[in-house]
């Protein structure tokens, strides 16, 4: 891909969970992830997209050692410390903390009603004790709070005053005031309405480079993910099926997974001609997901070879991989 | 003749904290199998004015007394909604005339009745069907909505369903009284893409088998383009603008239609800046006086706009926008880019 040093480099990752209880022996498992290999860039606007049960939050919290890694590596680096995440230490957890953080979905249920939004944002700095004194606490939240396009005098104020924007600017807030590199913003804007979601995507943005941050964006929402990520990668039950530049991705998508996820966005254009490409179906239970290429039994282009052997990852050019043994042989859409 | 009429609707709630103003002198009609969307972002009063069809909201809710709502079903009576006070008479409404669809399947059915027993329940309110032929049309409905082994599905429970198949039960369901008027509030909005493209597809074909009308609300505007022919866009409770989808969509006229469009991520112009529309939505306490969308619009007039509220001002056939800057055709309004 780029020359740029990874921030987050997975190698074979799997994380399972036990599903329910045996009496006798281990519970058998539910293979959230399977067989993720994958390296974000430091700086990049990391996209993440697929359907619900794809596995992109539980790829979004592997990294953050909130979800258990069952098998494979995730390596941390963003130059100034350095942690393998699966096997680090207690210790090493609290430091990792500092470094890495989340941004959650629903602006609304995140933020505790009880607290001022000064206390809030200052959370982070007294859990982690990154300061000596509370003069430098509120030095660092005023800080961070304008950098947020937060009014100062809001600080005081509880979060029911104020709308779902500003709300996300607060956890926005919170999530950077420990001087993170990398951020995960798991459908940040998912619960905004559209005039509101412009106005945060571009906060982000100019944080990224203000700051020097790395996003890893997890989003349903592709038209969202094109606009704002320089790389997606797209998910399906557990698996990566197709990693790419945005651009690349949105105008010369490989994999008919892709494909048909880009045809099934409702144009704005009323006269559009009707995508030929409509999935048939649903997608299958993660527990019991099906053999081989993981998505043959909706796929369009699916042959004999699709149910018995899983594809890998391989060059598709262009900066780009996919996963699927017949890319080649399918016309660019 | 138009299948419903609203005229002059406003729907006010008392609450601890006063009157609060959620719907303020809405109009529009829906003429049998047509499809009018309802766009607007939330808290805009899209659901409320739904609900007032069928009168659904809550004890609390205060009708203005200029409000109209006509119901004309082909072959009843024309009958006005908003006169009607017992709940005896709302049944032939409710679930007969008009059906709806809501936002989350999961929270509509309910959970320990088969989704087959309650469908059946329902017919044989609205119906004269022995229970014999009622379970017969519900498996024929499950059917017709794509639902395999519909005969087996009609005895399972909704946690055995997912969440497509969820959803379509629930379009059979509200289709197989064949209402004349279907409201569906914010249907696919819970749904993945993939699966919201089947249920879209699904419910143009029911419209065309049926001829029913529907009032289809969402907040995503490139859904109503695939399936409205009509657009009512609404803000704090008002229509600022109505027309055709082909006009609403290529030539905005009010300046928050605009505002919408400039700030939807676009797949077919990656270099297109997002631009946000200005502020934040004012609560509900704070309803701006004049026109609503002043304190957050770039075009407002000094002096005008947080004073008087702007009337319908036609912009050609059959679209209108409520807007001081397009009053005699000043031609003050920048079209937006589409």
């Amino acid at each position: 891909m780029t020359s740029t040093p990874p921030i987050v480099s997975i190698k074979d990752l799997e994380v399972h969970y036990p599903l329910g209880r045996r009496l006798l022996g281990p519970p058998p498992m539910l293979k959230a992830l399977a067989g993720i290999t994958l390296d974000i860039p430091r700086g990049s606007f990391f996209g993440l997209v697929g359907e619900s049960g794809s596995g992109k939050t539980t790829l979004g919290r592997a990294i953050l050692k909130a979800a258990p890694v069952s098998k494979g590596t995730i390596r941390y680096d963003d130059g100034s410390a350095a942690f393998n995440i699966g096997t680090m230490s207690t210790r090493d957890e609290r430091a990792f903390r500092a470094h890495a953080q989340l941004i959650f979905q629903d602006p609304y249920a995140a933020l505790s009603p009880r607290m001022t939004v000064r206390d809030i944002i200052a959370e982070p700095l007294e859990v982690m004790a990154l300061t000596a004194s509370r003069d430098e606490t509120d030095a660092r939240v005023r800080e961070i709070a304008a950098k947020c396009r937060l009014n100062l005098e809001h600080l005081r104020r509880f979060p029911h005053a104020f709308s779902g924007g500003q709300r996300q600017r607060i956890s926005i807030a919170r999530a950077l005031v420990s001087g993170p590199r990398f951020v995960v913003a798991d459908e940040s804007v998912a619960a905004l309405d559209v005039s509101i979601q412009a106005d945060i995507l571009n906060l982000l943005k100019s944080l990224r480079d203000e700051l020097n941050l790395t996003f890893l964006f997890i989003s349903h929402d592709l038209s969202v993910v094109a606009h704002v990520c320089d790389t997606v990668a797209v998910m399906y039950l557990g698996r990566l099926v197709e990693i790419a530049p945005s651009r690349r991705l949105f105008q010369v998508p490989r994999h008919p997974y892709t494909k048909a996820l880009l045809s099934a966005i409702p144009s704005l254009d009323p006269d559009a001609p009707k995508s030929a490409q409509r999935l048939e179906g649903e997608v299958p239970s993660p527990a019991a997901p099906p053999p081989g290429c993981r998505f043959h039994t909706r796929c369009p282009a699916a042959r004999a070879k699709c149910a018995e052997v899983t594809p890998l990852l391989e060059t598709s050019g262009e900066g780009g991989q996919v996963a699927c043994h017949f890319w080649k042989d399918l016309a660019p859409a | 003749m138009s299948l419903v009429d609203v005229q002059n609707l406003t729907i006010r709630f008392e609450t601890d904290e006063g009157l609060i103003t959620a719907v303020e002198d809405v109009s529009f009609h829906i003429a049998p199998g047509e499809i009018l969307g309802l766009v607007g972002e939330s808290g805009s009063g899209k659901s409320v004015t739904a609900k007032s069809l069928m009168q659904l909201n809550g004890g609390n809710t205060v009708y203005d007394p200029a409000s109209r709502i006509a119901l004309n079903a082909p072959g009843s009576d024309p009958l006005e909604v908003l006169s009607l006070t017992q709940e005896r008479d709302m049944g032939p409404i409710r679930g007969g005339a008009i059906s709806m669809i809501f936002q989350e399947p999961m929270a509509s059915f309910a959970p320990a009745i088969p989704v087959g027993k309650q469908m059946v329940e329902q017919l044989q309110i609205h119906t004269d069907l022995s229970k014999a032929a009622a379970r017969d049309l519900s498996i024929e409905m499950l059917d017709r909505v794509g639902i395999s082994e519909a005969a087996q599905r009609f005895d399972q429970y909704v946690f055995e369903f997912s969440g497509g198949m969820r959803q379509r039960a629930m379009i059979a369901m509200a289709l197989s009284t064949k209402p004349k008027l279907l409201i569906a509030d914010e249907p696919t909005t819970a749904l993945d893409v993939t699966i919201q493209a089947q249920v879209i597809d699904l419910m143009k074909d029911l419209v065309a088998e049926f001829g029913m009308g529907i009032l289809f609300i969402t907040h995503d505007l490139g859904v109503i383009a695939q399936t409205a022919d009509r657009v009512a866009v609404m803000y704090l409770g008002k229509l600022v603008e109505t027309g055709t989808v082909r006009d609403v969509i290529r030539a905005p006229a009010h300046p928050y239609t605009q505002g919408l469009l400039n700030a939807l991520p676009k797949l077919d112009d990656l270099d297109a800046p997002l631009v946000p529309v200005p502020g934040d939505i004012p609560g509900p306490l704070e309803r701006p006086e004049g026109c609503v969308f002043h304190t957050r619009c770039a075009h407002a007039i000094p002096g005008l706009c947080a004073r008087k509220t702007p009337l319908p001002t036609p912009q050609g056939p059959g679209h209108e926008a409520s807007c001081h800057a397009l009053e005699g055709n000043q031609g003050l309004l920048v079209r937006g880019p589409l």
